[in-house]
């Protein structure tokens, strides 16, 4: 990294690389959280009403959809370079990108809906 | 182009028929893999949410579910893939960092990684299934 000097011929040669380390930073905070609360209620140290006070407070809300957000980035980008790496041909791969993109834009909308539908 | 690059039949990404087993091969392939498993979670994520923020009914139904065997196997799976991908992800950043490049260094942290995923697998299996 520290070797790197130009940017490559498009000068965006960076941006995926870019973006895939700061959602990974923005997940490594985040992620963690859902999981312990998921052993929480499986446990049964967290009752419904609990989990439902924890998931409504707005701070809850607005990191869950950091999470979100971040996640559909570290996802696209993930599957995007496993595509990119062993799937070779072009008329497939790239309606493979776009539609694991729109479909994974759906999960994301749907997921922002869920977590901001209770009042 | 005046001269056309030799071409060398090696991949760049891991594959397993070709490249040398080794412990960063197999840390590299395994991040892709448990990253594989970790968005094949998030439909089931959305499901146990919106099970758990519905009805009482609901919320009970949908933990049974999850303390049935195959709740607790998807459970287990996502636990070690987390655990995988956030372990074998802080050494990916470190490495971006420019800290634990040498070969020596590489081969070492993966194997601390992978080691702390079969520690994290003997761990959730005992706390699950126990």
């Amino acid at each position: 990294m520290r070797t790197v000097k130009e940017p490559g011929s498009a000068h965006s040669g960076l941006s995926d690389w870019y973006w895939q380390r700061l959602s990974a930073v923005v997940l490594a905070f985040l992620l963690p959280l859902p999981f312990f609360l998921m052993l929480m209620v499986f446990s049964g140290a967290v009752d419904q009403q609990g989990l439902l006070d924890i998931l409504d407070h707005v701070a809850s809300r607005v990191l869950h959809t950091l999470l979100i957000l971040a996640l559909m980035v570290h996802a696209y980008m993930g599957l995007k370079v496993i595509l990119e790496d062993y799937v070779h041909m072009l008329a497939w791969r790239i309606p493979l990108i776009a539609t694991m993109l729109v479909v994974m834009g759906g999960f994301g909308i749907w997921w922002l809906a869920l977590i901001w539908a209770w009042a | 182009m005046n001269e056309q690059p030799v071409k060398y039949h090696r991949p760049l990404s891991p594959r397993i028929s070709i490249y040398r087993w080794r412990a960063p091969m197999l840390a590299s392939i395994a991040h892709r893999a448990s990253g594989v498993a970790l968005v094949l979670f998030v439909p089931l994520y959305l499901w146990l949410l919106h099970g758990m923020t519905s009805s009482p009914d609901h919320y009970d139904a949908t933990l049974t579910w999850l303390h049935s065997l195959p709740g607790k196997c998807s459970l287990w799976l996502v636990g070690v893939a987390l655990v995988y991908h956030f372990s074998n992800g802080l050494r990916f950043l470190l490495i971006d960092v420019g800290w634990g490049e040498s070969r020596d260094m590489m081969r070492f942290s993966a194997l601390v990684v992978l080691l702390i995923a079969v520690f994290a697998s003997l761990l959730f299996a005992w706390l699950l299934f126990l």
